[in-house]
Order: structure tokens, then C-alpha cells, then sequence
């Protein structure tokens, strides 16, 4: 009978450790389109769409037959809902931060978010040039190397 | 005859299973079947081997993905990674049963990848050999 209640007593633990943990990550995470996710998210982490101005996306969007040397081609009703996420999360607009947007000249459509100058100025300026060059890291464009909670739009210091 | 007949018994046992592994692909196999027969009347069936050798090979197409191995590597019952960093789940159909499944997700990457590689879709053949070799790892 002691048995009986003890294993009660665990499994209702860990029933309410899962649910605390599923309750803590759901909050956590950012509004991100599910089809970005699935679609974009299969090669890379879902880059956030307030790391990149509009015409940005704009531009990736309208080129994925060539993908920085892929073809990422999506059939339009696959894209529509991707298209339609970047438009209104983009870094120029009310859901993107005037910050990420500082030093972007108005002439220029970065196609990278490691060409945007808030990125640069964050890594280039505190990490060491050959850390983005580990064959674990591969290319510094692979966020989650470091910020282990990338793919849920978590890139403090810590994550 | 104690140990035939246990083979045997083995052999029968399991059958089940080795056919349930490629029923679940045969659907799409099919398909391309089709598609194969259309493109060369002289075509007499899908080929493990063949497609074997597909997957190897190197072109020189691309740069950055000369080969289907450049991103799935050269064993497919192992993971891959993108380009990009990401893993990708073992092409072998014993590793990951839901492999070649789904008729729009195979097309999508093969449409993708065929011209990411050799710059041109794959025909039929190419695909139905691909998938064939893939279901008997």
C-alpha cells in the first residue's frame, strides 16, 4: 500500500514538473509564425523577423530559387503565410525595435543578419574572429552553436 | 532439419515486418513507377544499386553542394547537417520510418535538391532508384 502512494506521489510530480515546463516555454516563446517555422526552420533556426528590415525579406523571399547557394523554392501557397509574417515582424516595423535598425543605411537591403550593424556590434567587437570558424560552429550564421535557445528567439548572453 | 525448419519459422516471422517497412514508401514508389515508365518505355524497374551510386556521386554543379552527401553525408543511416548547421534525420527509411511518406515533402525536396545539386530535375528513375536504395538500408 505504501508502495501504491509513493509511486501516486512521483507520478503527480512529474506530471506537474512536465506541465510547469510545457506552461514555462510556452510563455517564453515569441510570436512566430508556425509555417516560418516549419518551412525556414528545416535548414536553419527561424532567423527572427525583427533581426532584418522588410525590404530585406522582401528580397530573400523573392530570390529562393538561389539561396546563398540552394534552391529554398516554396510553392506560393507555402510561401503566403511566410511572406505575410516577415511583412508585419520585419525590424522597420511596429513589431521590430528602432535599435536593430541603427546605422542601416536607407540605400542598403542587408542580406544577412550578420551584416546588420547591431549584430556586428554586438559580435564582432566581444568575440574573437576564429570562434565563428569551429568546424562546430560551421558559420556564423548557426546562432544555436552559441545561443542555445535560438530556435525559440532567445539570444541573451546566457541563452 | 531442426535448424531449417527454425529458419524457416524466422524467415516467416518476419516477414510482416519487411514488408511493413516498405509499405509504407510504396505509394510513392508507385507513383514514380508510373512517372518511369512514361519517360523510357525501355525502363525495367527501380534499382537499390543504381540508386546507390546516384547519391555518391559528385558533380560539379555547385560549389557549395556538389552532392547529395554534402549535406546527408556519405552513410545514410547516420544524421546529417545543413549548410546552415542544422541536423537533418537519417535518410535511411530502418532510421526514419516516415521517410518518403509524404508525396508533397518528397517532391519539394527533391525539386529543391535535384537543382541545388545538378542544376536540373531528376527524373523519375533517378527518384524512384533514390528511394528504393533509401528503403533498403
Amino acid at each position: 500500500m505504501k508502495k501504491i502512494v509513493s509511486l501516486g506521489a512521483s507520478s503527480i510530480l512529474v506530471l506537474g514538473l512536465s506541465l510547469g515546463l510545457a506552461g514555462t516555454g510556452n510563455t517564453a516563446l515569441p510570436q512566430v509564425d508556425p509555417a516560418y517555422v516549419k518551412e525556414c526552420g528545416a535548414c536553419h533556426i527561424p532567423y527572427p523577423a525583427q533581426f532584418l528590415p522588410k525590404r530585406s525579406w522582401e528580397r530573400i523571399l523573392g530570390a529562393l530559387d538561389k539561396h546563398f547557394g540552394e534552391n529554398a523554392t516554396l510553392s506560393p501557397k507555402a510561401l503566403a503565410p511566410i511572406k505575410s509574417y516577415l511583412d508585419s515582424h520585419a525590424a522597420d516595423t511596429a513589431a521590430g525595435n528602432p535599435r536593430i535598425m541603427r546605422d542601416v543605411g536607407v540605400n542598403i537591403t542587408p542580406l544577412r543578419i550578420v551584416e546588420m550593424p547591431f549584430w556586428i556590434h554586438i559580435h564582432a567587437k566581444q568575440i574573437e574572429r576564429h570562434a565563428f570558424d569551429s568546424p562546430k560552429v560551421k558559420n556564423a550564421g548557426n546562432c544555436a552553436a552559441c545561443h542555445r535557445g535560438a530556435a525559440k528567439g532567445q539570444f541573451g548572453d546566457d541563452d | 532439419m531442426k535448424n531449417r525448419l527454425f529458419v524457416a519459422i524466422a524467415f516467416v516471422a518476419l516477414m510482416p515486418i519487411i514488408a511493413y517497412a516498405a509499405a509504407a514508401q510504396k505509394p510513392i514508389i508507385d507513383g514514380y513507377l508510373a512517372a518511369a515508365k512514361a519517360e523510357n518505355s525501355a525502363f525495367s524497374g527501380f534499382s537499390a544499386e543504381r540508386g546507390k551510386a546516384f547519391f555518391l556521386a559528385k558533380h560539379d554543379t555547385s560549389a557549395d553542394t556538389p552532392s547529395c552527401t554534402t549535406c546527408h553525408t556519405a552513410d545514410p543511416t547516420k544524421a546529417g547537417q545543413t549548410r546552415a548547421g542544422k541536423d537533418v534525420a537519417p535518410m535511411a527509411v530502418s532510421k526514419t520510418p516516415d521517410r518518403f511518406t509524404d508525396a508533397e515533402k518528397v517532391e519539394k525536396w527533391f525539386t529543391r535538391n535535384c537543382q541545388s545539386v545538378l542544376g536540373r530535375a531528376c527524373t523519375a528513375q533517378e527518384k524512384g532508384d533514390f528511394i528504393t536504395f533509401m528503403a533498403s538500408l
